[in-house]
Order: C-alpha cells, then structure tokens, then sequence
C-alpha cells in the first residue's frame, strides 16, 4: 500500500470513477454528484489483477453545486475487465426530498403526450432550458455507465453534450430516450461520440445501452469522411443490440443522428437505418 | 471575433495607457493583436504576458483576457495594487492566440481544438498549439496523427501562430518576469513542467505563489483550485508554451484551467462567466503582485521603513550593551 497526492491526477479520476459507477446504480437523475476534491488516496498493487485504489472524497450536487456529503470508495482497474468500485457516500440532502423529486421528474417525463426531441443540452453557450434538465440529469445518470465501463486508470470521461435527445413514449410506463452524445476523453481530449439508449423505470432501475464510434477522430473538417467508417464500426459493434430495439426505434436513428450540422457529420444515409 | 476585433481597437482608441500591436498571422491569413497596457514613464520596466484561446473551444479563456484588461483599466486610478505594480510593470495581453479555431468553433464545430492548419492534401486539419512549443517537442503527450487532438505538427513550432509568439516573447525575455497562459477547464494552477516529472529549479517558489493565487482566488466564492505541477496534476505534455517559457528563463510561468470540475465542461454557462473572471482576477493579480514585490521591493514603503526602524533600534540596544 502505498499513499499518493491527493491533487494528483489518478487520485482525482478514480475518483470519479467511483461516482460513474454511483451515478449510474443510484438511478437516481435528481440525486447525481460531481467529484469537489480528493481528501485522501492510497493505492495497492494486486498481483495478476491490476491497481486498487482507496478514497476519500468531498462531492457535491452535479446540477447545483451544493455540497453533497462525503464518500469513501475503492477503485480496482482490473486489467481485463471494467472498474470495479465500492462506494460508500454520507448524504447532507434529504434522501426523501430527493426521492421525492425523482418521482416528480419521472411524472413529468412520464405524462408527455407529445414525445420530447431536443438538440444540444447544453447549447453552445452553456444553456439548458429548464424543461430539458430531467433530459440532461438523465443522460448523465446513463452515460456513467458508458464512462465506468471505458475508463482506465490513465483514461478518463466527461459527458461534454448531449447532441440529440428522443423519447419514445411507453405503455409500460417505463420512461425511454434514445440519445448520441459527446464524450470528452482526457488526456488524448477526443471527443468521443455514443449512441445511447436509457431507461428508467422507478423504484431504482435505470439501464443504458450504447454503442460508441470511439477509435475515430470525428472532430474532423465536417466533411463526414472520416465519420463514414465510424459508422461502419457502429454498425458493425452494434448488431446483436439492435437487433433488440423495434424497426421503428432503428428507423428513427437513421433521422435521430442525421444532424446536418457541426461537429459531427454523418453520412446523409446511415447504413444501420437499413437493418429492418 | 470580429467583436474582438472591435473591442480591441475601440480599447486603444479609448485609453492612454492601451497599444495594440501587431502579432502575426494565422494559418488563414487573420492578423493576430495583443494590447499592451503601459504606464507612461522613463524608467526600465519588466514584462507580465498573458494569452488566452490558445485552445478554440475554451471559450471562457478569451472572455477572461478582456475582462482582465477592463478592470486594470477601470480600476488603475483608484486601486492602490495596480497602481503600484503598474510603474514597475508593462502587461502585454494577447486575448484570442487562435483565431481560425476560434472562429470555427463558433460558426461550424462547438468543440473544435486545434488550429485550422491543413495537412495530407487537406484530408485533416489541426495542430494542437500547446503541443507545438520547441520545449522537448513531441516527446510525450502528443500524437504525430493529424487527426488526433494533439496532433503536435510536423516540427516545433511549425504553426504560424506559434512562431508569433515566438518571436515576441524571444525579443522580450530578458524583460519578461511572468508568463501566463489560460486554459479551460479543471480548476488548476499548474507550474512546469509538462514533459518531466524533475521539477524546475525554482519549483517551492513557484508552488507558494499559486498556493497563495488559489487562496485569493477561493476567497472570493469559495471554488476551490488545485495547485501543482502539470505532469503530476493533469498529465504529461510535452511542446506546451508555459514549459516553452520557463525553459527560457522566465521564471514565473503558469497554465490556468478555469471552471469548472467537468459538469458543463467548455460549455460554460453565462452566468459563470462574470463570477469566473471575478475570483480569476483575484488569482492572477496575486501573482503580478508577489513578482512586483520580489523585483522592485522599493514599494513596499511601511515595511521597508518599519524594519529600518528596528534594525537602528537593534543597532542602538548592542552599542549600549557592547561598549
Ligand atoms: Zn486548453
């Protein structure tokens, strides 16, 4: 065992680690925390498995940055597999307000008549119509997921945007978005994009599905070149998923990421429309 | 940018203490100013830079280096500090390094990095500025892949952009006391180096002024910024300006990362931006003021006299007890 600088940079990404992974379990978009600073770290060697680390950290609410309580966690970056992480937060909020307020947001998600579509949360300068907050604390609690399962112990994920959101309106009375989001990767600072799909039933259950066209640079010129073998790994990784979402959900995603605009082109058919 | 343009030349036109000069060129052909803020007077001044929008998408960068400007501006007359440092200082302000990103940033692609550079027959574009310094150029931290983020050029300082600063900062930096350049996002204050874990050689020095920049600047709203160096803190760069600089030999020479801690990112809000530039301020001129202190100690008059004044006392107490 051995104790390392709380402001060093692998202290500070375990860390978030740690709160994908509770980000993500909590199921919870009104209960989500963002990383204030590591108090404490040590790390350990584990033969033939990888590096586990021990934490202690402040946190405080991802969307209005009060202060939310401390954790203690360990990270283990397993060589073969994802992080594994145990994690354990004290709560300075009310757990019954925020339990209470997840139900309201569900509600409110649940009793759309029309279906929401947006684009961009946050825009270009950092705003997020009030409305499209669920929207958003919803795709953070899902692409935890994404990030736990992608990050390393010298990689680590930010959501950076939401590029489109879609709901498809359920009899269940489950909740579902389809969303393509931005993930920033540090230290290669690639824009990561995702396909992503969340659902969130009360009572705790929250799943995402996804699919990433991670090894290309689509921050190209915008010509969509290179965003045309991305999408070909997409197509290719994303088979047996697909498979599981109804033709019309796979129709849509062909209008959903045709976005004309931006960053990120993609080639005006894409071939997974076609699956059908 | 173009209201950039404008400001900048309005400022000019609008204060005797602000010059615009002119910097270089961009890969596009946009002429790249800096203002430099001078008190008129005869003696031999030193130098404190600042650049911001090296990176395109750190959009709360440039917004800092005007806000920077108009405050000393505003305030000069009546703040006793920047007045103070002002007789000994000239602070030259470069508020947009990378136009052509920036401006693509707003007008195609949100989170564009780089420069606008064309390389393999213009099949990708970008080089990555902070990794294009002759400061142990593509050694680590960086990609040779154009189409990465930190894609580092074809050679040091490849980029026209680059070569500007270069050559101001070359002419200047026996007179250079300071160089700071501004980043987003993370929350730090980073000292060298990047592309070594051995740390320079005035390292304490460098780490007790941006520990005491970050208490200043977590005075104001409480945000908290760590402080250390940036291959410890952040991760390992190599062909960064502030390496660059302090490889050079100026001594003061540090990377700011502005808000925030992730949660929106380079898509700050705008009503951070206002609060931001406020504690930044702070920050920043904490530094300016230690290196004014430190070069031209004259200033600090009541010191200076209260410890005279204790020293004769001191001398007078031994002439009685040592006839
Ligand atoms: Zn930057």
């Amino acid at each position: 065992m051995f104790a390392l600088n709380p402001n060093s940079r692998q202290a500070s990404r375990a860390a978030w680690v740690a709160l994908h992974y509770s980000n993500y379990h909590g199921a919870s978009p009104s209960g989500l925390r963002a990383l204030r600073h590591v108090m404490k770290v040590s790390a350990k060697m584990i033969a033939d498995v990888g590096v586990k680390y021990y934490l202690q950290f402040a946190t405080e609410d991802y969307i209005s940055g009060q202060e939310t309580g401390n954790c203690f966690a360990t990270v283990l970056y397993q060589k073969k597999s994802k992080p594994e992480v145990n994690i354990k937060c004290a709560r300075t909020q009310d757990q019954k307000q925020i339990q209470e307020e997840d139900r309201r947001v569900f509600q409110y998600l649940r009793h759309q008549t029309k279906p929401i579509t947006a684009n961009k949360i946050p825009d270009s300068h950092g705003n997020i119509e009030h409305a499209l907050l669920p929207v958003w604390a919803l795709a953070v609690a899902g692409s935890s997921h994404i990030m736990l399962d992608k990050s390393k112990e010298n990689v680590g994920y930010f959501l950076a945007q939401i590029r489109t959101a879609k709901q498809w309106i359920r009899k269940d009375g489950a909740v579902e978005f389809e969303y393509t989001i931005l993930l920033h990767k540090t230290p290669t600072q690639e824009m990561d994009l995702c396909y992503m799909n969340v659902l969130w039933s009360l009572h705790q259950v929250l799943t995402a599905k996804y699919i990433c066209a991670s090894e290309s640079h689509q921050l190209d010129d915008g010509s969509g070149q290179e965003f045309g073998s991305a999408a070909e790994t997409l197509h290719k990784k994303g088979g047996n998923f697909l498979q599981g979402l109804s033709a019309s959900h796979t129709r849509s995603m062909g209008k959903l990421c045709a976005q004309p605009e931006a960053a990120i082109t993609f080639p005006s058919k894409p071939r997974y429309s076609k699956r059908e | 940018m173009e209201e950039i343009y404008t400001w900048m030349a309005h400022i000019q036109n609008n204060s005797e203490l602000v010059t615009q000069h002119y910097l270089g060129k961009t890969v596009e052909n946009r002429t790249i100013y800096y203002l430099q803020i001078s008190q008129p007077s005869d003696k031999n001044k030193k130098i404190i830079w600042m650049d911001c929008g090296i990176h395109a998408r750190e959009w709360i960068a440039p917004a800092f280096c005007q806000w920077f400007v108009k405050e000393i501006l505003q305030n000069y007359e009546t703040d006793p500090k920047i007045r103070k440092f002002l007789q000994n200082l000239d602070l030259y302000i470069l508020p947009v390094l990378n136009i052509d990103g920036y401006i693509y940033s707003w007008d195609t692609a949100r989170l564009w990095r780089k420069n606008r550079s064309p390389h393999m027959n213009g099949t990708c574009y970008g080089t990555d500025l902070n990794r294009n310094f002759n400061s142990s150029w593509g050694t680590v931290g960086v990609s040779y892949n154009c189409s990465s983020e930190i894609f580092c050029g074809s050679g040091p300082e490849s980029e026209p952009e680059t070569r500007a600063v270069v050559q101001l900062i070359e002419s200047k930096k026996n007179d250079i006391l300071c160089f700071l350049t501004i980043h987003s996002y993370g929350q730090y204050i980073l000292t060298p180096y990047g592309s070594t874990n051995t740390p320079p050689s005035n390292n304490e020095e460098l780490m007790h002024v941006a520990q005491t920049a970050a208490a200043a600047l977590m005075e104001k709203y409480g945000t908290i910024y760590e402080v250390g160096s940036t291959s410890l803190i952040l991760y390992s760069n190599s062909g960064s300006s502030r390496d660059w600089a302090h490889m050079i030999g100026i001594p003061f020479s540090y990377t700011f990362e502005l808000r925030d801690k992730g949660t929106y990112g380079f898509v700050l809000p705008d009503d951070q931006i206002q609060p931001t530039c406020e504690e930044t301020m702070l920050a920043v001129t904490t530094i300016i003021d230690y290196v004014d202190q430190k070069y031209f100690p004259g200033g600090a008059m009541i010191l200076t006299s209260g410890s005279l004044g204790l020293s004769l006392c001191l001398t007078a107490v031994l002439t009685l007890i040592v006839p």
